[in-house]
């Protein structure tokens, strides 16, 4: 259980959505309570469906042991899974909002 | 039905469910540039990280469920999860932003409504 192939990255990408935010795009997204709303209601269906697709029992994705932490809640999700799961959305959030905002200062820019 | 479908078939109902939110605002679908370009790098980091992964036999995929259909590096489904699974994120922000703005002026109304009729 070294953890390299799948925590180690799993841990650096949450990290890197996070510089990413706070370094770069600055879209302030993290003291949004949409944002935060949404991602409660993502968790809510993140669980279901990778519940069903990491089950053990009948596995769509097969991890190897020795890659991942070992953890896996609730069933059989590996917990790194919540972390590759919110670094993918959040990061495309991100960018998403940035370029609203991109649009907003133009417009008002625009208009002075 | 085979079970070869399942993985496919999941991924098809997160798009079926998600999407009446595009009703919301001004949507996700309706702005197909702004997504691409939203979607695009992330997606290029995410594909290269899970072709490494595969590659390197992180993880793997049992043929019992995915369709056959392989894209270079991963089977068809893998790489619909990083377009499906960031869209259904972004449906539910728009979504979930749409209501709260819907709130805060309906407040705003009765509050408004209050103060005119005091």
């Amino acid at each position: 259980m070294s953890g390299l192939g799948y925590t180690l990255p799993a841990i650096v990408s949450v990290v890197a959505v996070c510089v990413l935010e706070l370094a770069v795009l600055r879209t302030g997204l993290f003291r949004s309570t949409a944002y935060w709303i949404s991602m409660v209601i993502v968790l809510g269906w993140q669980i279901p469906i990778d519940g069903w697709l990491t089950k053990l029992s009948a596995p769509i994705v097969i991890y190897q042991d020795k890659h991942t932490s070992g953890l896996r809640f609730p069933w059989d999700i590996p917990v790194e899974d919540f972390l590759f799961g919110w670094a993918l959305v959040t990061a495309v959030l991100l960018l998403w909002v940035k370029q609203g905002q991109v649009k907003q200062g133009q417009k008002s820019g625009t208009r002075r | 039905m085979s079970d070869k479908w399942q993985y496919l078939l999941l991924l098809g109902g997160c798009v079926l469910i998600t999407l009446p939110l595009e009703f919301f605002g001004e949507g996700i679908y309706r702005q197909p540039v702004r997504l691409l370009r939203a979607l695009t790098p992330v997606l290029a980091v995410f594909l290269v990280w899970d072709a490494i992964a595969i590659a390197h036999e992180v993880w793997h995929y049992n043929p019992k469920y995915v369709s056959g259909i392989n894209v270079p590096f991963m089977p068809l489904e893998e790489l619909l999860f990083f377009i499906v699974i960031p869209l259904c994120g972004l449906l539910t922000y728009n979504a979930v932003t749409a209501c709260l703005g819907i709130i805060s002026r309906l407040r705003k109304r009765t509050e408004d409504a209050a103060r005119s009729s005091r």
